[in-house]
């Protein structure tokens, strides 16, 4: 019933770009204690004024092309006013008719997502519910949020989490979020059944619930009845109808005139654009192209540090050994020992990759050396020579140390006469031990089966 | 009576800075209580030696006095006690001055005759007769301005005439330069896009004086100029020969009033100037509902701020925080801030924003450029500065919002075009002052005050 109901999605998201200081006064934006990191500006104070953080602006810019967005020259700031204790000022410093960037796009695999609007605003400050009171932090009060609308153009909520992983993909590119940050959307779905009447979800927090939520929303649009617009919340397991909200035209929103309005010459803007790295799409082409899977140039290039540090090492060694190594290897480790790839020892990985394509270790010798990749001063090569490590080429050794094998495992080796096939694993199992994992399995199990089909 | 200039080369040769602001301050407090000028008194300087060395100094009480309860002599902001000085004031003290009080205004600067001052102030009286006003906004500041003995100036701000209007009513000089002269920081907003500080003094020369060490570029008001501040002090040698001034006769002006203009256009020939009618009718039709639009707008958005969280009047918190914000917003404000609070709120809404607000800053434009236009061929413009002498306190509180507003006529036009204004009394009605206000292009401070020191001389 639901194949022939089309759904539309748009998604307005927040995240926090990453500069030192707050979008209007030079308050950090590091954590501390609650209400630390304030001052008459983004407390609020009678008379203090916003002085704009020119390194927000840059990055939101850098946003904008980033998504393909005209920028608005001139772009100024309005006054979004509202009544809510977490607003210092009770209005929000945010932008209204002139978003810095605006008709852009994410190409999200083979769909064209038409991105609206992207603007800069102010974060109002944090409220916690303690001890039967709410308590006010103001230390977020100011922090610099860029928010991205997308058109309706989302099919399904599979299609909006590739799409919000894509853009925290491009994001992370750019270096102007927070890593690791903490993405906060809200949401209008609709669909053909209602003649596209839509609910919008407030203030969906996590990428993971962000997906359930519009899961749970397009499901229940497509067996309820919607009848009028409304807006909703998601409590985790399901929306609920919130009390009718204003809408975006009730904020009276007038110009800040505080805030001088900004405008940017195509030279300003074509600088901003030529700082932008080349992003995920453009390096999985490059890379699939020079023989690595397409499964694994997207999870190397889901990282820039790590792409970054891909292409280094695979101008040096062989592409697909290394790409399936930093795929099964070495991203599993650091996600394990919880480090980044800026400090790993690039070359003695590269030395590790080169010998596991040469053939020179195995890679239970590789998996091994890994262990020490984080030390500065660890030479692979060095290490080996001194273990002795590398691979047994020289099959008549080989031959003998599973001859030996066989002799000290008779019941294996009968159990696997009979049909066992499995008996065979205490065999391999014994000849690697005695290599020292510097045999190959497959070679090992391959000589001993040989061995004992013809005895 | 001596002048700023005189008293700073008196403290160079030997008088004590600091009992001359004593004796200040004591004088004051005997004027208060007869006259309502003061919101707080303080003394409050640093080192000594700079321009205003030793000068006491009065602001305006929207304007932040580090550690000096500052309330814009409204309700809400009782208790309210900045942790910053303001830019203005800030630079005061570091030429050396003594910040002495605070005075009272029309609540948030929301009136013309003082006479809108929050709940639990006092209205200030004229200096000249009690029974009448002082005009407004800055009313404390021009009163005591005018009455003082001792070489003092007072900084004040301007919206949409706070400063020329008191000035007039007073019979001192008040000067309101250009938008982004001075900066804004620690200025409580009443209309960000409107709002100028500026001094009043008894004579043009020492407002020359403050206005120098008022202005410049300061990095916390992204709206300040970047333009170097020419040195005032220099317009004593300075003439009018030559120069063209345009004057506006208006319809509806009391008769002493226009007497005294056509006196002024007089002196001005004299002086080697040639004059001239000229007529301003874009900005006569549209300066004051562009004015009230934009200022309401903008002013509904300022004073949400005050709610009782922060600072400011409190009490127990109690029910949900809106009903919490609407009880103390409304015990706190007065009846004027509530209305312009309303007009504003309901002028940017959706639906009437685009008639209104947006409108409104349509005829901004045409008003400036129309302005700019005249500017191309007279150095100056004159008016009276108020249609009427100052009224009885009593006859202005019962003026219906629309003829207090209207009040304002003359005043609006260079306000909202962010133009240089100074009015300064060029005679006397009775025991009543007259103001003269003159008015010039973006940043020709010079000129306006160079015509206000030739006319100052010719007037005694
Ligand atoms: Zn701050």
């Amino acid at each position: 019933m639901g194949d022939s109901i089309e759904t539309k999605i748009g998604l307005e998201v927040h995240v926090q770009i990453n500069t030192k200081s707050k979008l209007f006064c030079g308050c950090t934006t590091e954590e501390g204690e609650p209400n630390n990191n304030t001052c008459e500006t983004c407390m609020g104070m009678p008379g203090a004024k916003p002085v704009t953080n020119k390194k927000a602006i840059d990055s939101v810019i850098k946003i904008c092309k980033a998504l393909n967005c005209e920028i608005s020259t001139p772009s100024f700031f309005s006054r979004k006013t509202y009544f809510y204790p977490d607003l210092a000022k009770n209005y929000q410093i945010t932008q209204y008719e002139t978003p810095l960037g605006k008709e852009g796009f994410l190409q999200v695999e083979n769909t064209k997502i038409r991105i609206k609007r992207v603007h800069i605003e102010e974060d109002p400050a944090a409220l916690e519910h303690a001890g039967g009171g709410t308590l006010i932090d103001y230390n977020r009060s100011g922090i610099p949020l860029a928010e991205i609308v997308t058109e309706p153009d989302i099919r399904s909520p599979e299609q909006a989490r590739n799409f919000l992983k894509k853009l925290i993909n491009i994001l992370s590119y750019l270096n102007v979020i927070v890593p690791d940050t903490t993405i906060k959307a809200d949401a209008n779905i609709s669909n053909s059944k209602n003649n596209f009447i839509r609910a919008e979800i407030k203030n969906v927090t996590g990428f993971k619930e962000i997906e359930k939520a519009l899961l749970y929303e397009t499901k229940r649009q497509q067996e309820e009845e919607v009848t009028k617009q409304e807006t909703r919340r998601w409590d985790g397991t399901k929306t609920i109808v919130m009390r009718s909200k204003e809408t975006e035209d009730d904020y009276g929103y007038i110009y800040d005139s505080d805030i001088p309005k900004m405008t940017f010459t195509q030279e300003y803007i074509n600088k901003i654009s030529s700082s932008i790295p080349k992003l995920s799409d453009e390096r999985i082409r490059e890379l699939t192209k020079i023989g690595v899977s397409q499964e694994d140039a997207k999870v190397i290039t889901q990282d820039l540090f790590v792409s970054d540090a891909f292409e280094k090492i695979a101008q040096k060694s062989n592409p697909a050994t290394a790409a399936k190594w930093f795929r099964k290897e070495l991203l599993k480790r650091l996600n394990a020992d919880e480090k980044q790839i800026k400090e790993v020892n690039i070359e003695a990985l590269t030395e590790i990759i080169k010998m596991i394509h040469e053939k020179t270790i195995t890679e239970h010798t590789g998996r091994e050396l890994m262990t020490k990749i984080y030390d500065k001063n660890f030479s692979p090569i060095e290490s080996i020579k001194k273990t002795g490590a590398t691979m047994i080429k020289d099959t008549t050794t080989l031959k003998k140390m599973c001859e030996d094998a066989i002799e000290k495992n008779p019941k294996a080796a009968v159990d696997y006469k009979k049909g066992e096939e499995k008996a065979l694993n205490a065999i391999v199992g014994a000849v690697m031990k005695e290599t020292k994992g510097t045999a190959k399995p497959d070679e090992v199990k391959r000589i001993i089966e040989e061995m004992l089909t013809t005895l | 009576m001596t002048t700023i200039i005189e008293q700073v080369k008196m403290f160079e040769s030997g008088e004590s800075c600091d009992e001359y602001a004593e004796s200040f301050i004591e004088e004051a407090k005997k004027i208060n209580k007869k006259f309502y000028y003061f919101t707080e008194f303080c003394n409050k300087s640093s080192k000594r030696g700079g321009a205003l060395s030793g000068i006491p100094v009065t602001v305006k009480d929207c304007i932040c006095v580090k550690g000096v309860q500052s309330r814009a002599s409204s309700a809400i902001l009782n208790t309210y006690t900045p942790v910053f000085n303001a830019s203005s004031v800030q630079k005061t003290i570091d030429e050396g001055a003594t910040i002495t009080g605070k005075t009272v205004q029309d609540e948030f600067g929301f009136g013309g005759f003082s006479v809108n001052v929050g709940i639990g102030f006092e209205i200030p009286r004229n200096p000249h007769d009690e029974d009448r006003v002082c005009g407004g906004s800055s009313g404390g500041s021009a009163g005591i301005t005018a009455i003082t003995k001792h070489a003092h100036f007072s900084i004040g701000e301007s919206t949409g005439g706070s400063i020329v209007t008191p000035a007039a009513f007073c019979g001192v000089v008040g000067i309101c330069p250009t938008y982004g002269i001075v900066s804004r920081y620690g200025l409580m907003d009443y209309a960000n896009s409107l709002d100028k500080i500026g001094p009043f003094t008894k004579t043009v020369l020492e407002g020359a004086v403050a206005l120098k060490v008022l202005a410049g570029h300061d990095t916390k008001d992204s709206t300040s100029t970047n333009k170097k501040i020419p040195d005032y002090t220099k317009i004593t040698e300075k003439s009018i020969k030559g120069w063209k001034i345009g004057y506006i006769d208006p319809e509806g002006v009391e008769e002493p009033i226009r007497e005294n203009l056509h006196e002024s256009i007089q002196e001005i020939k004299e002086s080697g100037a040639k004059t001239e009618k000229i007529t301003l009718p874009i900005s006569d039709e549209y300066a004051i509902p562009a004015y009230y639009t934009i200022a309401l707008c903008e002013a509904s958005t300022n004073l949400a701020k005050y709610c009782g969280l922060r600072y400011g009047a409190q009490e127990e918190p109690k029910g949900f925080f809106d009903e919490y914000f609407s009880n103390i917003r409304s015990k706190n404000f007065g009846k004027e801030a509530k209305r312009r609070i309303l007009l504003g709120t309901f002028a940017r809404q959706a639906g009437f924003r685009d008639a209104f607000y947006i409108k409104a800053l349509q005829a901004r434009t045409h008003i400036i450029n129309e302005y700019k236009k005249i500017f191309s061929e007279v150095d100056a413009i004159i008016t009276p500065t108020m249609p009427i002498l100052p009224p009885l306190i009593k006859k202005a509180s019962e003026l219906t919002p629309l003829q207090s507003y209207l009040s304002d006529k003359l005043t609006v036009g260079p306000n909202i075009a962010g133009l240089p204004h100074m009015s300064l009394p060029t005679g006397k009605h009775k025991s009543l002052p007259i103001g003269l206000m003159i008015t010039a292009d973006h940043y020709e401070e010079e000129k306006m005050m160079t015509l206000g020191v030739e006319l100052e001389e010719k007037n005694g």
